[in-house]
């Protein structure tokens, strides 16, 4: 079974609000998989139905080999979970708090909760409601990950994290993936999920609109390219090589849009006497806001 | 003390019950010293005669002129029922509703752990509390009722104090299925606190009304309160109260489970 997580054909009404139709969805186990699409697209709605706490309308999902729904003690012995808006008992220390949760998960390795604090620079000892956002959220991701389960779903994990939390944390999670183990990682900020994710999968109005992985996106993404030439661009023989999407030209310089490779658009310039190459970074942000924009 | 959800509750519990203990200690100390200068008024049967019939019916005034009498009138007819009431009710939609509401049962459902048992558990942690302010209740009464020679003996502090137990179970367990159920603990609170004051009404009405008599019985007021509650030994209506809160939980147990957690925001 090499499947994490299998949704079939899942879907969830709430009253006249379809907020997931028929998604299908495969997680493969041992990467991490990056859940992304704007404010309201069923992202959470998603992660609430994979940890038991909804039912799905129609179609089902598995998670670890057990029916989400008919197995959900199975399924939720095996998770780590982490809501969206993570909240403890303002009176409890994080100690206490992580203690009660060890306590009725059972068979949780003190030592770990406590490396995790270490990792994180969290002081236990703190009552909840003291502390800020960010370690609030910290508290969150130690109970999530304290028992070392086998898959994580993280609804917006690195909220609230300082960029150097948000770095330890990204690590942890390659750890995690290295580990064999799956992480499920919901989430709005692009740079994370492209940060650590293997596999992308963009949901939008409840609807799953494509899933790929991120060296593929990368491929297909689009470059821009500065050719600078001796003398005039030759903006006909560049518009003639494969992937080029559109030209403009500025003096001698010609900028290019390629999608996938450049090796066509290097193989037609090299003739022309070709001065400077500057090529931009492959922009994964474009791609994904097109897709969360895109009509169809 | 966080080995389990029980356990975790009496722990939140702990300050609020310290404060309601004090509260009854002083209210039932305060009411038992008004006794011996209430006893040794001349005319008291008169002043009682001239109060209304229904009024009469209302606080048992007739027995007013013993001590178990008077305390009945005076705080087990209304005054304690209504602080039960409102321990166990504010206690009950707090136990589920208010953990929904604070987005902190989302994690105890997550655990390894079935909804019925976290019900079930709040529930017995529930019965707990109103136990101990039972208890409370009890230990005040017989400790006040020496020290003012109010005369009111441990069997009769037991059986008034026990049927504040079932009153404030009963609608506890109400407060705490209706959360269960609806998942908002105002909307928990407002009915069992509805179902309270309508069954009062009913009690009340049937003491005063021949025609509203015969469904007076139905009232848990009716079953804790007829015949004492001080000294009324063990009736077997009381078995009501305990069949309903027992009922209300076997509802709430499968609640959880079956129904969607509304997401915290």
């Amino acid at each position: 079974m090499d499947t994490a997580i299998r949704t079939r054909e899942l879907s969830k009404q709430f009253r006249s609000h379809a907020a997931l139709r028929r998604l299908n969805l495969e997680v493969p186990r041992g990467s991490v998989f990056g859940y992304l699409g704007p404010n309201g697209a069923g992202k959470t709605t998603t992660i609430r139905i994979l940890a038991g706490l909804i039912s799905p309308t129609t179609g089902g999902a598995e998670v670890l080999g057990f029916d989400v729904v008919d197995r959900c003690e199975e399924v939720q012995r095996r998770i780590g979970y982490l809501p969206g808006e993570f909240a403890a008992y303002p009176d409890l220390s994080g100690a206490q708090y992580l203690r009660y949760m060890a306590y009725l998960r059972g068979g949780v390795d003190w030592s770990e909760v406590e490396r995790l604090a270490k990792r994180f620079d969290l002081d236990l000892a703190k009552r909840f409601k003291t502390l800020s956002h960010g370690n609030k959220q910290k508290i969150g991701i130690i109970q999530a990950f304290m028992h070392r389960p086998d898959l994580l779903i993280l609804d917006e994990p690195t909220s609230g994290l300082d960029p150097l939390m948000q770095r330890e944390f990204l690590a942890l999670l390659r750890e995690t993936r290295d580990d064999g183990r799956t992480v499920f990682l919901s989430s709005h900020i692009l740079s994370d999920v492209e940060a650590v994710a293997d596999t992308v999968a963009i949901l939008r109005s409840g609807e799953l609109v494509v899933t790929k992985s991120v060296d593929e996106l990368r491929e297909r993404a689009l470059r821009r390219l500065e050719l600078t030439f001796a003398g005039p661009a030759p903006i006909e023989v560049l518009r003639q090589a494969d992937g080029v999407q559109e030209i403009t030209v500025d003096g001698d310089t010609a900028h290019v849009e390629v999608a996938g490779s450049t090796a066509s658009l290097l193989q037609a310039a090299a003739p022309h006497q070709i001065v400077n190459v500057v090529s931009h970074e492959v922009d994964l942000e474009a791609i994904f806001l097109d897709y969360y924009t895109a009509r169809s | 003390m966080f080995r389990n959800v029980y356990w975790k509750t009496l722990y939140d519990q702990r300050r609020g019950l310290g404060a309601w203990s004090i509260a009854i200690f002083v209210l039932v100390g305060l009411e038992s010293a008004l006794w011996p200068s209430i006893r040794n008024m001349p005319d008291l049967k008169d002043l009682y005669a001239k109060m209304p019939e229904e009024l009469g019916k209302l606080f048992d005034l007739d027995a007013m002129s013993t001590g178990p009498g008077f305390l009945n009138a005076e705080l087990f007819t209304l005054m304690l029922p209504v602080l039960f009431l409102v321990y166990g009710i504010g206690h009950g939609a707090r136990s589920l509703a208010g953990e929904e509401e604070d987005g902190t049962l989302d994690l105890l459902l997550v655990m390894p752990i079935t909804g019925a048992r976290i019900v079930l558990q709040k529930a017995l942690a529930l019965l707990t509390c109103v136990v101990t302010l039972g208890v409370t209740l009890f230990v005040a009464t017989t400790t006040m009722s020496l020290i003012f020679d109010v005369g009111i003996s441990a069997g009769q502090a037991a059986s008034g104090s026990l049927a504040m137990v079932l009153l404030g179970s009963e609608y506890g367990a109400l407060a705490l299925a209706a959360g269960a159920v609806l998942g908002r603990r105002s909307l928990a609170t407002g009915i069992a606190s509805a179902a309270a004051a309508g069954a009062y009404v009913l009690y009340a009405a049937g003491l005063m009304i021949e025609s509203v008599e015969p469904w007076r019985p139905l009232s848990p007021f009716d079953q804790a309160l007829t015949g004492g509650p001080l000294g009324a030994g063990l009736p077997a209506a009381y078995l009501w109260l305990v069949g309903g809160a027992v009922l209300l939980t076997l509802i709430a147990m499968p609640a959880l489970d079956g129904r969607d957690i509304a997401a915290h925001n």
